[in-house]
């Protein structure tokens, strides 16, 4: 015994089996690692245990009465018995009572087939009830749009409502009523508004909860499972689509399985429509007369080889340009480059990683020599303390917000929130909610609160001891130039005094794991490279950069932004994330392609149609991607397009991009092929064909691969398989389907190269303040909203349900000072241009601050204004200040 | 009967006496929080206690220093004391007397136990319909708070004791000491599985300690003329000192008495009670709340404490007596109670929310006269299926009404069922399919 | 909003407690003081005071039987029915409200005057029938005393007939 208490292990039997389980194990968990299944309702592994169902009463020696297993510890030398009679009885009269007042409605039942009450009364009831009385009804009532209750078939075990608090920490469901007529609604009359996860349809045990999208649609047995990766943002979401007759039903995610381990977000849950859309296109189409008409493959194929042979012939390589989604496959992604560079012969190519994503990629590299976080999603969990910075990380990474919702409220990790956010309690979570340091800034004001946080750190003398002794120069170098800026100036532009800065930087370096996680508020704004190389730098000088468990992690928010950079989708990048102007890097490659790679210089997104408007760049091929939709007018995009000789689009759908094209080829969504994804942690996970391909849509690398055989460079590959293959052999440590990878360790050499000189160049332009905004104008932002992702969701019908238009957002105060009521309609304006549209109140934006969601095709574009990064050519258009007044 | 000495209830049978500070201080009051004050040993005062052999009041019966003693001494940050006043068992009412009449004396009891468990704060949870009781201890605090007894530093001792009133808002469930640490928290009052204790993880997850009023306002009383003039009232070694039996029903004199423990019904109901108030025979008597099982003239002669009662099948509960007279349904009794159970169900557990839901339904259609011979099995098998497998206590209380009239008076039963069955002659059973 | 104008009750509830969602129930009770029942912009009030969503206000009004989620009579006449005023004839007091007020159980005058609920136990049940009439407890009651208790309200707005601190049996001078 004594030996198994100092190693933390007891010795229980079950069912006359032995064998040693942690302690602090629940009976119930200890039986299923033994084998044993003992029946439960209400248990949830997720959940903090209820015992509310009574279902899993075991017997437990030298214990009076039965008790639950759910609630139960283990102790050294337990005896458990789960299948003797009395057991077995009590579990027959639990199932007798639930059964009592069940409707027993199961031929309607879309749970009927994978209903726990079904298979455990299967199992243990061996004659019908004894109940003769009248069951409770309650009367249907309208619960929401894509969720549907049935309250009489609910068995009260209550575990929606504890896992709307307890994981998802939205608290919407409550259970209206006392005893036999309680029931699951949200509040009062109300329909339920709420984040829309799906959890609580998954895991209710019955069908009292199911989603509305599938109603009546089918039944499991009919249903192929598909396991794939969710498509939607970087967090890589497992999980299985359900398809009957090539169509897709359902989505579901399993326990245990990836990351996201049975959570799902509202994009996962109830977005798959988007890719059996009717708007799909399904055969090729070239222009004639000005016309859009479908042609057959090899006539489309023809014109898109023939034409691109001419200008390149003509104008040479360089004159051609690429531009991917990073929502396509690894194999799409890298079959892209390598047309480019090889078939094409150019480095002019790009994909939507550079609206962002590259930022923090260039960062990385730069300090500490990896393109990967050197931390990973398990290192979120066991973090002392996590500092989020321009996140807003429910909504663009749900599944990364769950993992520090766990670390705050059950593992006690202290999080620093400096985000456009306020602390109000809303129908969907809040991450400052949680924070122990809530810093809210301005979208345009996270560099002040990132400097704020560095001068705390100098100035409270909290550098780590180590570096003092081997990088003075740099900490000096630093120490410089944030005494440069004073308190004062910081507070000007955050509102915040310098003690919030000190407590927070204080937790920050007393942690032994700390983590900073970095969003789409500073990637994707003006200064984002510097912003992140500044967070980098509190790393290093709270000596945390090179520690186990520690690190900064760009947060993706395209589900393969991370892919597009490790396949070398990028200008700069070759696969592997090499440089791609390393000799090296191109020797190695050139030695595997069996050809020699392109001289030209590169060309980034904004770098091509720069080229575009001079004529210098003739043609482009876009896939997947829609840059008209994406930028602002202020980025001349319109113009840049338009100028193109010829325009080749590889699309799901007639976007604005894809209207101007010359030719369209059809592509296939992910749920119709295979492949990979890489999540934002560098985790490659597969992509698996759930449905046939849409009319005559193909797959992206196939589309690529024909053309290269036409274009006299054959790419061809017998499968996806073999690109893969390709993939692996080039780059060892990608596509390593199954355990997630270790994170790379930081590189010491460019440590030291950056700690010596390397921070030099740019230190004074990310060491300054952003200016402040006129007191009367607003900053405006638009960014992400947890119910869409890109523009691609906007075609899910359940994700329209439940958010259909795109309204401006407004903190009431500031509503009041204007006027202004629910549903007003405003004007918005600045030197760029005025717009109308429609504002809704919201506490949890800052005053001061305005947020428009940016998956709306909304003239609001109009008002930004782009810029430039010169280091990482990323550009900047998500913030912009505006006048507002009531619209007349 | 033996004379004998009033303790809770002598004060405020004083003609005149309103339970004002000064009244109660004049009999004596706060004597006792005086002298703990004066720096008695908190564990001194747990043995006092425990040596007293008082056990709680509110149904349970547990060893009240005991309870105490399970608070973990050295432990950092706040505990807690919770005082159970949500009286809403049938039958009982008495701490709405003890509260209106003589709050000081609760109070002063807080106040040691408060000093003796190391708490800075004690609610007492007061059922919300005791609007008065509230308002008269509200008061009573603001005085105690006055003269030092309560609030910072009381009695120069350097110590905080606040005491609040919270009153809940309509739930029996309630009463029961984790259901009421739920209420107090804002939540749903909904019973705590067990262990974890509240004497470890009671109110926000600290040491709590939950007792009755009646508990608390024996507790200066004890303090003051020792453990062992306590242990010597009533019924030693295990039921000590007095209690307050709530009289009701087909009774003539209706009301609350206090006597020592071991008293006899015949002589609470006849003696004190003044025997039956239509002067029919005694039929039935309910010896300790709702939730006791039915006892019959045969009990009599049980004496009133726990061991006595625990002999006798049913048990001392929360001193709720109710009488019931010759010609009473037993049936209709145990229906009536039954759905006060069925509508104070809180719904948490599976056995409780449905089998209550089931009994209730089955004793109406009984007494409907629409039951069949078949559903007294059931009815029986039922309450076993709820007894013992519940989160709370809640589930042994709800079939004991059934339990035990059917126990006693079966024949009340089938007779119903006889009539039922004339009206509405079953044509065939049908068979089952192993036994053909 | 209710609360604005009660800050100081407010401010001092909440000191009372450690965490804020204690102060549920004591708020809750002043939202029905001061309306006559909770409403769901009280319910949106407190949430927002306690840093709790609506729903979890929601939830725990609808477990307490004392809260009434919609407007009641000026006076809420609730009758015990259990066990114990039923053996000393709780139902025909019951029966003669009924009768008289012309209402049943859950239901309100047409004058809006009282509401009447037929409640289980209300914890006093030596003094049977008994009934509570808003905050005041009405006990011992007869047909005719019912009826005078009736009159007393509605006509001054109170009566003299409710229980004052509870003392049964009333000592008498030995
Ligand atoms: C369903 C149920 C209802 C209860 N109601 C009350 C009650 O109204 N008042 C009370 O003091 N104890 C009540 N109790 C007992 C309490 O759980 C607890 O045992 C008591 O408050 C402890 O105090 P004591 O040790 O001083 O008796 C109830 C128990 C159960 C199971
Ligand atoms: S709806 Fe489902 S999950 Fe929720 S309490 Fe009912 S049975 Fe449980
Ligand atoms: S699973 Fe244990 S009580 Fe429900």
């Amino acid at each position: 015994m004594s030996e198994h208490t100092t190693t933390g292990m007891v010795t229980v039997t079950i069912d006359d089996v032995t064998a040693s389980v942690p302690k602090g194990t629940l009976v119930i968990e200890a039986a299923r690692q033994l084998g044993v299944m003992i029946p439960h309702f209400c248990y949830h592994p997720k959940l903090a245990p209820d015992a509310n169902c009574r279902m899993c009463l075991v017997e437990i020696e030298k214990m009076p009465r039965l008790q639950t297993s759910c609630s139960t510890q283990v102790t050294e030398g337990m005896v458990v018995r789960s299948s003797v009679p009395t057991v077995k009885q009590a579990r027959k009269s639990v199932l007798d009572f639930i059964l009592a007042n069940h409707p027993l409605d199961c031929p309607v039942c879309d749970q009927g087939g994978r209903c726990d009450l079904q298979d455990f009364s299967h199992e243990y009831t061996a004659s019908g009830t004894k109940f003769v009385e009248l069951k409770r009804v309650f009367q249907k009532e309208y619960f929401s749009p894509v969720i549907e209750t049935q309250m009489n078939r609910c068995v009260q075990c209550l575990r929606c409502v504890r896992y709307c608090d307890e994981v998802m920490d939205v608290r919407a469901l409550a259970p209206a009523g006392r005893g036999t007529l309680t029931k699951i609604k949200s509040f009062g009359v109300h329909e339920l508004d709420c984040e829309f996860c799906g959890g609580c349809v998954q895991i209710c045990p019955v069908g009292a909860i199911t989603s509305r999208l599938s109603m009546y649609e089918f039944r499991p047995w009919m249903l192929k499972r598909t396991e794939s990766t969710c498509g939607y943002c970087g967090d890589g979401c497992q999980m299985t689509f359900q398809a009957k007759d090539n169509d897709l039903i359902e989505v579901n995610s399993t326990l245990g399985v990836g990351r996201n381990n049975g959570d799902l977000c509202s994009r996962g849950y109830f977005g798959y429509h988007a890719n059996v859309h009717e708007d799909r296109l399904q055969s090729p189409m070239i222009r004639c007369d000005g016309e859009l008409v479908e042609v057959p493959w090899e006539e489309a194929l023809a014109v898109v080889a023939e034409k691109l042979t001419a200008i390149k012939s003509a104008n040479g390589a360089d004159a051609i340009g690429g531009l991917i989604a990073s929502r396509c496959t690894n194999e799409d992604l890298y079959l892209f480059q390598k047309f480019m560079r090889v078939v094409i012969g150019t480095n002019q190519l790009d994909s939507s990683a550079r609206y962002g994503h590259m930022n923090g990629i260039h960062a990385l590299q730069r300090v500490q020599g990896t393109h990967r976080w050197s931390m990973s999603f398990d290192d979120l969990l066991s973090a002392n303390a996590i500092l989020t910075v321009g996140t807003n990380l429910t909504e663009t990474n749900p599944i990364t917000a769950l993992k520090v919702k766990e670390a705050v409220k059950r593992r006690g990790a202290e999080l620093i929130t400096v985000e456009a956010l306020e602390p109000a309690i809303g129908t969907i979570s809040n991450i400052a909610l949680l924070s122990t340091h809530h810093l809210p800034l301005a979208p345009d004001q996270f560099a002040s609160g990132t400097i704020g946080l560095l001068k705390a750190v100098i100035q409270e003398n909290l550098v780590d001891a180590e570096l003092v002794a081997h990088a003075k120069d740099y900490i000096d170098a630093i120490k410089k130039q944030v005494d440069a800026i004073s308190w004062t100036d910081i507070e000007a532009r955050t509102g915040l005094t310098a003690e919030i800065f000190q407590d927070s930087a204080k937790v920050f370096t007393r942690a032994e794991r700390a983590v900073i996680l970095v969003g789409q508020g500073v990637l994707r704004s003006q200064g984002g490279y510097g912003m992140t190389l500044n967070l980098m730098d509190l790393l290093v000088l709270t000596g945390k950069l090179n520690r186990i468990g520690c690190g900064l992690a760009p947060l993706a928010e395209e589900n393969n932004d991370q892919g597009s950079v490790e396949m070398g989708a990028v200008s700069e990048l070759l696969p592997g994330g090499k440089d791609c102007r390393s000799r090296e890097a191109q020797q190695s490659l050139e030695a595997a392609w069996g050809c020699s790679l392109p001289s030209g210089e590169e060309g980034t997104l904004m770098d091509m149609l720069g080229k575009a408007k001079r004529g210098i760049l003739k043609a482009m091929i876009i896939v997947g991607e829609n840059p008209i939709g994406s930028l602002p007018p202020d980025s001349g995009i319109e113009d840049a397009i338009g100028k193109l000789e010829f325009l080749v689009c590889q699309e799901l759908f007639l976007t604005d991009t894809a209207k101007r094209a010359d030719v369209i080829f059809p592509a296939c969504s992910y749920a119709e092929k295979d492949g990979t994804f890489t999540s934002t942690e560098g985790h490659t996970q597969a992509v698996r064909k759930a449905i046939e391909p849409l009319g005559e849509s193909r797959p992206d690398w196939e589309i690529l691969s024909a053309l290269s055989v036409m274009m006299d460079h054959p790419l061809e590959y017998e499968s996806v398989k073999a690109i893969g293959k390709e993939m692996r052999d080039l780059m060892p440590g990608t596509r390593t389907l199954g355990p997630s990878p270790l994170p790379p360790r930081p590189c010491l050499d460019t440590l030291t190269q950056y700690l010596q000189e390397g921070y030099q160049d740019t230190l004074a332009t990310r060491y300054c303040l952003p200016g402040m905004k006129a007191t009367h104008t607003f900053v405006l932002n638009v960014g992400q909203s947890i119910f869409h992702s890109g523009k691609f969701s906007t075609r899910a019908k359940g994700l329209i349900q439940i958010q259909s238009q795109g309204v401006l957002s407004m903190h009431p105060e500031d509503a009041e000072r204007l006027g202004l009521a629910c549903g007003d309609g405003v004007c918005l304006e600045n030197q760029l241009g005025q717009v109308k549209t429609t504002v809704k109140l919201s506490d949890r934006i800052p005053c001061g601050v305005l947020f428009f969601p940016e998956h709306f095709d909304q003239d609001i574009q109009r008002l930004f204004a782009v810029s430039v990064d010169n280091d990482t050519h990323v550009p900047y258009f998500k913030c912009a200040h505006v006048e507002v007044s009531k619209a007349s | 009967m033996a004379k004998y000495e009033k303790i809770l209830l002598k004060n405020m049978e004083q003609p005149g006496y309103t339970g004002s500070l000064k009244e109660y201080e004049q009999t004596g009051g706060y004597q006792a929080f005086r002298k703990v004050c004066e720096g008695m040993a908190p564990s001194d005062i747990i043995e006092t206690v425990k040596l007293s052999g008082l056990r709680g009041r509110g149904g349970a019966g547990f060893p009240t220093g005991v309870k105490w003693s399970f608070i973990p001494k050295d432990h950092p940050g706040p505990k807690y004391l919770c005082c159970n006043a949500d009286e809403s068992e049938p039958g009982t009412f008495k701490d709405r007397q003890l509260m209106e009449r003589d709050p000081h004396q609760v109070l002063e009891g807080m106040a040691i136990t408060c000093y003796t468990i190391g708490a800075e704060t004690a609610y007492i949870y007061i059922r919300g319909e005791f609007w008065l009781g509230a308002k008269v201890l509200d008061q009573a605090i603001a005085e105690a708070k006055k003269a030092g007894y309560l609030g910072s530093n009381v009695l120069g001792t350097g110590k905080t004791i606040n005491i609040f009133v919270h009153r809940g808002a309509g739930a029996y469930i309630c009463g029961e000491e984790t259901a009421l640490l739920e209420s107090l928290e804002g939540k749903r009052g909904k019973p705590r599985f067990k262990p974890p204790f509240p004497a470890t993880h009671g109110l926000y997850q600290k040491p709590t300690v939950v007792n009755n009023v009646e508990t608390l306002a024996n507790i200066p009383h004890i303090l003051n003329k020792g453990a062992a003039w306590f242990a010597a009232i009533g019924a030693p070694p295990k039921g000590t000192g007095t209690r307050i039996f709530c009289l009701s029903g087909h009774i003539k004199r209706p009301g609350n008495y206090e006597v020592p423990m071991g008293v006899t019904f015949r002589e609470m109901i006849y003696e004190i009670g003044g025997g039956m108030r239509s002067d029919k025979p005694l039929k039935a008597f309910i010896p300790g709340g709702a939730s006791a099982p039915f006892l019959t003239p045969e009990h009599l002669d049980v004496k009133m404490d726990f061991e006595s009662l625990a002999m006798a099948g049913s048990m001392l509960g929360s001193g709720g007596i109710t009488v019931m007279e010759e010609g009473t349904s037993m049936v209709w009794a145990a229906l009536r109670l039954m759905e006060f159970f069925y509508h104070e169900s809180c719904g948490k557990c599976t056995p409780c929310r449905e089998g209550s839901s089931w009994l209730v339904q089955t004793l109406q259609r009984i007494s409907r006269r629409e039951g069949r011979m078949s559903d007294l099995d059931l009815l029986l098998d039922l309450c076993k299926s709820i007894e013992g497998r519940t989160v709370c206590a809640f589930g042994e209380a709800e079939v004991s009404p059934i339990v035990s009239t059917m126990r006693h008076w079966r024949s009340e039963y089938e007779e119903l069922i006889r009539e039922a069955e004339a009206a509405h002659p079953v044509k065939q059973e049908i068979p089952v399919l192993s036994q053909i | 909003m209710i609360f604005d104008k009660l800050k100081d009750e407010v401010n001092e509830l909440l000191s009372r407690y450690p965490v804020k969602r204690s102060a549920l129930l004591p708020l809750l009770y002043i939202a029905q003081r001061e309306e006559g029942y909770v409403s769901e912009p009280a319910m949106k009030e407190i949430a927002k005071l306690l840093s709790l969503t609506p729903s979890q206000v929601y939830e725990t009004v609808t477990f307490y039987s004392m809260y009434n989620l919609k407007p009641i009579g000026k006076f809420h006449v609730q009758v015990c029915r259990s066990l114990m005023c039923a053996l000393v004839g709780s139902d025909n007091i019951v029966e003669w409200i009924q009768k008289n007020l012309n209402i049943s159980s859950g239901q309100t005058t047409a004058d809006r005057t009282f509401t009447l609920s037929v409640v289980e136990c209300l914890g006093s049940c030596g003094t049977g029938p008994m009934m509570q009439v808003n905050d005041d407890y009405y006990e011992r009651l007869t047909e005719e005393k019912v009826g005078q208790i009736f009159d007393d309200l509605k006509q001054k707005g109170s009566s003299s007939l409710k229980s004052g601190p509870f003392m049964f049996p009333q000592p008498t001078k030995s």
